[in-house]
């Protein structure tokens, strides 16, 4: 028998029980529903979690230190893990490590070169004090680069607008910052002067001489103008420290170039123009890239260090919960499989006799097989896509209410379920294996029946 | 059944020659079903040999088995086994379908070979629409549909009146005569039998008690 005539007896057989095929199709379809529902539900909280990270530039970022263990100055502040790659860079000495390769503005240049970096800049964060309203605070002032031109958290600015050149005296204030200076109306900063002050090592007309340890050091004010108000943490990462003023990194780095940041190097007697960054920021061109930049840059004989590793680890997680939900989703399915082969059962005995004739007229145990299992394949075939349907509009229906209850709560309202097509795919896939696996039973059944007797069936 | 070994035939013997009109009557629980069955690969001797055009029955697997029913034998039974959901036409291009005969040829062999058992008006009535005289002749159709060479009849007129029972007997015998095919009837009706075969083998408990056939040969 062919297999197009396989086909078309058992749709007819399937045509002719139609409330029983409808109601265990529908049993299936409950399950792939659930199965792929739960699936569904684990991609789409992945998504929004591994998405958000990824849009906010977490994972195509590398900070680099030097090779050394111990940092100084104030890049060692909330660096914890970066101390902590560093200490296994330190365990390391026992065998000879790579030497501790200089981090200045050669090796930035190195580093810009590899290929599939973007861009590759000094990790600059001056300490500060503004001036506002004539009270006097604190702050860390952090360099931007124009790189950073409408990514990450510059992709939608508050209020105002990015730095309006590389090198101009103009500052972008957090949110945070921004409502502290003026909490009504933050928005109106925009276009205002702050007033930074920074050390300078060397002496200037406008500053006040003082001496730090024996070291000159004059106090230098100049008036920023505030271009934009950023939302969002700008400084990825929170290891890197929250910067609540950003100004241009051109700006930082003249600034760095005179400031005493790093006294062990000034006290090495190093020149300003080979100073030493503590850290240096690469950024790749996508998130895949970043571990095959991290290790070049470690062969360099640097500490390199990136949420990638963070990033695998979540996944990781999502992997486990994906298969906890679907283990969940299966029971559902396994229901309706047991469904399948009710249905199965239910159908070669009513149908015994026609069996038997079609054994007495020639037909072997094969094409008898084959009839079953191809019925049981098209309910699990219809009882899939039913299923993807369902779960998808079940899905979308929760993602609704979902999300009006996430908006009232102040969060970003967004897709609670995703369907790949490997889902898809992949459920209908199951919904064929697990109704071929539940009618090979009947199916075997039918195929070993004895002919004699099936005739004598009533 | 149920343990226990019921042996249906016993120490039988029999040869059928090729064109062959041989009638196997007995009261019930002769037997004469059970060589029938066997004689159509429908059942497989426990012990012996059964032997069709040359090849032993006895040692067929399952897929050869039915082969033979498709292609060696056409039965026909009693209560004739129509599949009840499919029109005539359909009934007799099924033991087509399971010889692989594509849709459009087996369609038109099987309204041809209904053509000739005077069904052309009727093909596309199910089994219940028809009397049954017409039901045993959509039998017989598809019995000679993979055009067999042995034509198997159980009882074939048990469930029909004196007029139909002739006319469809009637149509075995010229199966027989014109188209050469071996036909073997089981029936309780030894009047029948007188009637049709050429050839009467009376069985009794799985032993034949007479052969009509034999005495001739041995005459």
């Amino acid at each position: 028998m062919t297999f197009t005539d396989t086909l078309l007896l058992a749709f007819r057989n399937l045509r002719q029980s139609r409330l029983r095929t409808s109601l265990t199709t529908l049993g299936v379809a409950i399950g792939i529903a659930s199965l792929a529902g739960m699936v569904s539900l684990g991609v789409g909280l992945q998504e929004q979690v591994v998405g958000r990270l990824t849009q906010s530039g977490v994972f195509d970022s590398i900070t680099v230190t030097s090779g050394r263990a111990n940092i100084p100055g104030m890049g060692g502040m909330g660096l914890g893990r970066v101390a902590g790659r560093g200490g296994r860079g330190g365990r390391g000495n026992a065998t000879p490590a790579p030497p501790a390769a200089p981090l200045d503005d050669a090796a930035v240049a190195r580093f810009a070169a590899l290929s599939h970096v973007r861009d590759a800049y000094p990790t600059l964060r001056i300490p500060m004090s503004y001036t506002f309203d004539g009270r006097t605070n604190a702050a860390l002032a952090a360099g931007i680069p124009e790189s950073s031109r409408g990514e990450g958290a510059f992709q939608t600015i508050t209020h105002g607008a990015f730095f309006p050149d590389a090198t101009s005296p103009s500052l972008m204030l957090s949110l945070d910052m921004a409502q502290q200076l003026n909490a009504d109306a933050p928005g109106s900063l925009v276009g205002q002067t702050l007033e930074l002050s920074y050390a300078d090592s060397a002496s200037n007309a406008a500053g006040t001489p003082e001496f730090v340890a024996g070291v000159q050091v004059t106090r230098v004010s100049r008036p920023f103008t505030i271009v934009g108000i950023v939302e969002r943490d700008p400084a990825p990462g929170a290891s890197l420290g929250l910067s609540a003023i950003m100004i241009p990194l051109e700006q930082a780095r003249a600034i760095n170039a005179r400031a005493i940041a790093n006294p062990q190097a000034f006290l090495q007697g190093a020149a300003p123009q080979t100073r030493r960054y503590t850290a240096v920021t690469v950024r790749v061109t996508s998130a895949a890239n970043t571990q095959d930049v991290q290790d070049q840059i470690k062969a360099m004989g640097f500490t390199a260090f990136s949420l990638n590793d963070a990033l695998q680890g979540a996944k990781r997680a999502f992997l486990l919960l994906d298969i906890l939900l679907a283990l969940v989703g299966s029971v559902a399915l396994a229901v309706s499989s047991l469904g399948i082969v009710n249905t199965m059962v239910m159908s070669i005995l009513e149908r015994t006799r026609e069996i038997g004739i079609m054994k007495a007229i020639g037909g072997s145990d094969r094409d008898v097989r084959g009839i079953f299992l191809v019925e049981a394949a098209t309910i699990g075939l219809i009882g899939g896509v039913a299923g993807i349907v369902l779960g998808w509009g079940v899905g979308r229906l929760i993602n609704i209410g979902a999300n009006i209850y996430i908006e009232r709560q102040g969060g970003t309202a967004g897709d609670l379920f995703s369907l790949p097509w490997w889902l898809i795919l992949g459920a209908m896939v199951f919904a064929l294996l697990v109704s071929l696996v539940a009618g090979s039973f009947p199916a075997r059944r039918a195929a070993r029946l004895d002919p004699i007797q099936a005739l004598r069936h009533e | 059944m149920g343990g226990t070994i019921v042996k249906a035939l016993d120490d039988l013997s029999l040869d059928v020659a090729d064109g062959e009109f041989l009638a196997l009557v007995g009261t019930s629980g002769s037997g004469k079903s059970t060589l029938l069955n066997l004689i159509g690969g429908l059942d497989q001797p426990s012990a012996g040999s059964l032997e069709v055009q040359g090849r032993d029955l006895a040692r067929m697997s399952r897929d050869e088995l039915s082969l033979h029913r498709r292609n060696t034998v056409g039965m026909i039974f009693q209560s004739f086994n129509l599949v009840p959901s499919m029109t005539a036409v359909e009934n007799v291009a099924l033991s087509l379908m399971f010889a692989g005969v594509p849709r459009a040829e087996r369609d038109q062999r099987a309204s041809a070979l209904l053509e000739t058992m005077g069904l052309g008006g009727r093909q596309r009535h199910r089994p219940k629409e028809l009397s049954g005289g017409e039901q045993q002749r959509v039998a017989v159709a598809r019995a000679l549909a993979n055009q067999p060479p042995l034509l198997l009849a159980d009882e074939p007129t048990g469930n029909l009146d004196s007029r139909t029972s002739c006319e469809i007997m009637d149509l075995v015998r010229t199966l027989n005569e014109r188209d050469g095919k071996t036909v073997i009837l089981v029936t309780h009706d030894a009047a029948l039998a007188a009637a049709y075969a050429r050839r009467t083998v009376t069985l009794l408990d799985g032993n034949v008690i007479s052969d009509t056939g034999a005495v001739l040969e041995r005459a």
